[in-house]
C-alpha cells in the first residue's frame, strides 16, 4: 500500500512514517502542509492519504480542504484525516455524498498501532473508518431524539462500530462474538430501524450515518 | 529666536494656512453667533414698541426661556453646536467627540442644554470673531488701496481743497477718526493697513482660542461620558485581551504538550508491538528499546512544556507576595536585575499579578532589544498608586508602536485605571514605569 502523509508537527510525521513502513507501507512522500500535500498526491498518485486536519498557514483546517479537494480531483485516492479534536461538521464535510475511502480518527488512536493500520488499510481498500468519538456524538443526538429506543443495549453496541465503518468480522472481533451472532444483530437493526439492508460494507455505513442524522 | 527670524515669522504670519483657516472659520460660524432665544428677545421688546416697562421685559425674558427649552427638546441645539464642533474639527483640528445620543427625557438632556450654553456664549465671541474679520483682515486690505484710489477718484488739479477721506482702524471706537485730505497722507493709510494685517493672525488666533475653550468644554462628551467611553473601550480591551489570551493558551497545547503526548503514545504502541504480544519471545528488542527511550525523552519535554505553560498562567510563587515573586524573577533574568521594594500595603492579587507579568515583559523586552548590562528594578508606594519603575542601561529607542509589545502592556494597565510612562532616549538609557491602583476596581 503506497501512503502520502500530511503532518506538520516533526516528530509526530517520523513517527507515522516509521510506524506505517514498520508494518510493510511504502511512505512515498511526508509533508508539513496542504499544499504540498495535494502536489505529492498528483506526483505518486497513492492509494491512501493520511493527513492532519489543522496544518498551516493559517492553522485552520487547511487539511480538511486539501482533503476535499482530493477527493474532487484524485476520486481513487482514499483520505484518513487526524486530528487533535473532533468536530461532527468536519465528518459531515468528509462523508458528504459517499463514505467511500473516508476515515477521521483522533490522532490518540495511533497509540493502538494494529488497529490504527487496519483503519488505514480499510480506508486505502475503499472501507470508512470513522473515530468512536465521532460515532458516539451522533449516537448521543440520536438517543435524545429517541430514535434508538428500539434498540437493546447490545444492539447499539453493534450500530456503533458498524457507523465506525467496521466490517462483520471486525464487530464480532471487538465485542467477542460469533460471527453468526453480529450478521443476526445486525439484520435485527435494520428490520427495528426500517433500513433497507446492503450489501456492501460501505453502503452500510452511509444508511447507518443518514440515519443518524449525518453523512 | 532671532530678531530677524521673529521679523519673518511676523511677515509670514498672514500667509500661513492656519490663519486663513482660523478666518475661515470665523466666517462660516458668524452666522451661529445670532441665538434664537436673543432674536426672541429683542424682537418681544421691539414689538412692545419702545414701552420697556419691566412687564415687556419679564415676557421678553420669558419668550427666550422658551426659545431656548424648544431648541433643547427638539435637538437643534444639539445640531447647530455639531455644525460648529465639526467646523472647529476640520478647520482648526480642535478634535472633540461628539457627546453621546439622549438617553433621558428630552428637557434633561445635559449635552443639549451645554450645547444650548455653547450657542448663547457664541453671541459675544462669534461677534469678536466677526470684528477681528471684518476691522484687521478686510479693513487691512481696503486701506492698502488708498493711493490707489485717490490717483482714480480724486485727480484734482492744484490748489484745490477737498473733504477729508475717512480710514478705517481698529481704534476708531476710541473717537476721533483718522482722516487724510493729501496723496502723500493715502500712504499712511496704506502704512495703518500693513499694520493691521500684520497683526491680524494673532487677533483671530486669540478670540479663535477662547472660542476652541469654549467648544472643549461645552460641546465635549462631558466627564461622566468621557469615563464612560473610556471604561467601554478599556473593557472591549479587557474582553479582547483574554480572549486572545485562550486561544493562545490553545494553540500552545495544541502544538505543545498534546501533540507531544500524542507522539509519545504511538512510540509506546510501536514498541509494545516490537516486544511482543506474548511469552518470553521478544521479535525486535533493540527497536524496542528505542522507542522507549523516545516515549520518555517525549515524556520529560511534555512535564516540562506544561509546567511552563503553568507558571505563564499563573506563578505559583506570587501566592506568596510581589516581592517573593519579582525576586525570583530577578533572579532568572537574561541581564543581571538588581530589586528593590518598599510597599508598605499589600495590593490586591489582581494588581500584583499584572505588576509581575508587566516587569516579567518589560525584564524580556530588555533583555530582546536594548543591549542593556544591568537593570534595575523599583517599586514603591506613590499616594494609593504602586509604582514599578523598570531601568536598564541599555541602547534606548523603546517605542510603543514598534511592536515591542508596549501597547498591549499599556492597553492591560489601563484595564485597572493604571498608567505607563516611557522615557527611552535613543542612546539610552531606558526608564519604564507602571502605576498601578493598589486595589482594582
Amino acid at each position: 500500500m503506497r501512503v502520502v502523509i500530511a503532518e506538520d508537527a516533526a516528530l509526530f510525521r517520523a513517527g507515522l512514517v516509521r510506524l506505517l513502513e514498520d508494518e510493510g507501507h511504502t511512505v512515498c512522500a511526508a509533508v508539513a502542509d496542504g499544499d504540498a500535500l495535494l502536489a505529492e498526491v498528483a506526483a505518486h498518485r497513492p492509494d491512501v492519504v493520511v493527513a492532519d486536519i489543522r496544518m498551516p498557514p493559517g492553522y485552520t483546517d487547511e487539511g480538511l480542504r486539501a482533503a476535499l479537494e482530493l477527493r474532487r480531483t484524485h476520486p481513487g485516492t482514499a483520505v484518513l484525516m487526524l486530528s487533535q479534536y473532533i468536530e461532527t461538521r468536519y465528518a459531515a464535510e468528509l462523508l458528504h455524498g459517499s463514505a467511500a475511502g473516508v476515515g477521521y480518527l483522533l490522532k490518540d488512536r495511533v497509540a493502538d498501532v494494529t488497529e490504527f493500520t487496519e483503519a488505514v488499510v480499510r480506508v486505502a481498500a475503499g472501507g470508512t473508518a470513522l473515530d468512536r468519538e465521532v460515532v458516539s456524538q451522533l449516537l448521543t443526538a440520536s438517543r435524545h431524539a429517541g430514535d434508538l429506543d428500539p434498540l437493546t443495549p447490545r444492539e447499539r453496541d453493534v450500530l456503533a462500530l458498524m457507523a465506525e465503518g467496521r466490517s462483520n468480522a471486525g464487530i464480532a472481533a471487538a465485542l467477542v462474538l460469533t460471527l453468526g451472532t453480529v450478521e443476526k444483530h445486525v439484520a435485527s437493526i435494520f428490520a427495528k430501524l426500517g433500513l433497507p439492508a446492503c450489501q456492501t460494507d460501505n453502503r452500510r455505513v452511509l444508511a447507518v450515518l443518514r440515519y443518524l442524522g449525518d453523512g | 529666536m532671532s530678531v530677524t527670524g521673529l521679523a519673518a515669522t511676523a511677515a509670514r504670519a498672514p500667509f500661513t494656512g492656519r490663519a486663513r483657516r482660523e478666518v475661515l472659520f470665523c466666517v462660516l460660524a458668524l452666522p451661529l453667533s445670532l441665538p434664537l432665544p436673543f432674536l426672541g428677545f429683542i424682537g418681544t421688546i421691539s414689538l412692545a414698541a419702545g414701552n420697556s416697562s419691566w412687564r415687556v421685559v419679564l415676557v421678553a425674558v420669558a419668550v427666550a426661556a422658551l426659545v431656548m427649552v424648544l431648541l433643547v427638546a427638539t435637538g437643534a441645539a444639539r445640531s447647530l453646536a455639531g455644525a460648529c464642533r465639526t467646523l472647529a474639527g476640520s478647520l482648526l483640528g480642535e478634535q472633540v467627540a461628539a457627546p453621546p445620543p439622549r438617553a433621558g427625557a428630552r428637557l434633561t438632556d445635559g449635552p443639549g442644554w451645554r450645547a444650548m450654553a455653547y450657542l448663547m456664549l457664541r453671541l459675544p465671541t462669534g461677534l469678536l470673531e466677526g470684528y477681528a474679520v471684518a476691522v484687521f483682515w478686510l479693513a487691512g486690505l481696503v486701506n492698502l488701496t488708498y493711493p490707489f484710489w485717490w490717483l482714480s477718484f480724486r485727480n484734482h488739479s492744484p490748489g484745490v481743497q477737498l473733504s477729508p477721506v475717512v480710514v478705517i482702524t481698529p481704534f476708531d471706537w476710541l473717537g476721533g477718526h483718522f482722516q487724510v485730505t493729501t496723496f502723500p497722507g493715502t500712504f499712511a493709510a496704506c502704512g495703518a493697513g500693513v499694520g493691521m494685517l500684520l497683526a491680524a493672525p494673532w487677533v483671530t488666533r486669540t478670540v479663535v482660542a477662547a472660542d476652541r475653550w469654549l467648544i472643549r468644554g461645552l460641546l465635549g462628551p462631558g466627564r461622566m461620558a468621557q469615563r464612560l467611553r473610556d471604561l467601554e473601550q478599556t473593557r472591549a480591551l479587557a474582553v479582547d485581551d483574554a480572549a486572545a489570551r485562550l486561544r493562545r493558551l490553545e494553540r500552545d497545547l495544541h502544538d505543545g504538550a498534546q501533540i507531544g503526548l500524542a507522539t509519545l503514545a504511538m512510540n509506546l504502541g510501536m514498541a509494545r508491538k516490537k516486544l511482543g504480544d506474548h511469552g518470553d519471545e521478544v521479535p525486535d528488542l533493540a527497536a524496542a528499546r528505542e522507542l522507549v527511550g523516545a516515549a520518555l525523552q517525549g515524556a520529560k519535554d511534555a512535564l516540562g512544556e506544561l509546567r511552563e505553560l503553568a507558571r505563564g498562567i499563573h506563578p505559583p510563587v506570587l501566592d506568596r507576595g510581589l516581592t517573593d515573586a519579582l525576586a525570583s524573577l530577578a533572579a532568572t533574568s537574561a541581564i543581571p536585575a538588581e530589586l528593590t521594594v518598599s510597599v508598605p500595603v499589600r495590593p490586591t492579587p489582581a494588581i500584583e499579578t499584572i505588576a509581575y507579568f508587566c516587569a516579567a515583559e518589560l525584564l524580556a523586552n530588555a533583555a530582546k532589544h536594548s543591549a542593556a548590562n544591568t537593570i534595575t528594578i523599583k517599586v514603591t508606594e506613590r499616594a494609593g498608586y504602586l509604582a514599578l519603575e523598570v531601568t536598564d542601561d541599555g541602547r534606548g529607542g523603546a517605542d510603543p508602536s514598534g511592536g515591542s509589545g508596549l501597547a498591549g502592556l499599556a492597553q492591560r494597565v489601563a484595564v485597572v485605571d493604571g498608567r505607563l510612562d516611557i522615557a527611552s532616549p535613543a542612546g539610552g538609557p531606558t526608564r519604564i514605569t507602571v502605576e498601578l491602583p493598589l486595589r482594582a476596581g
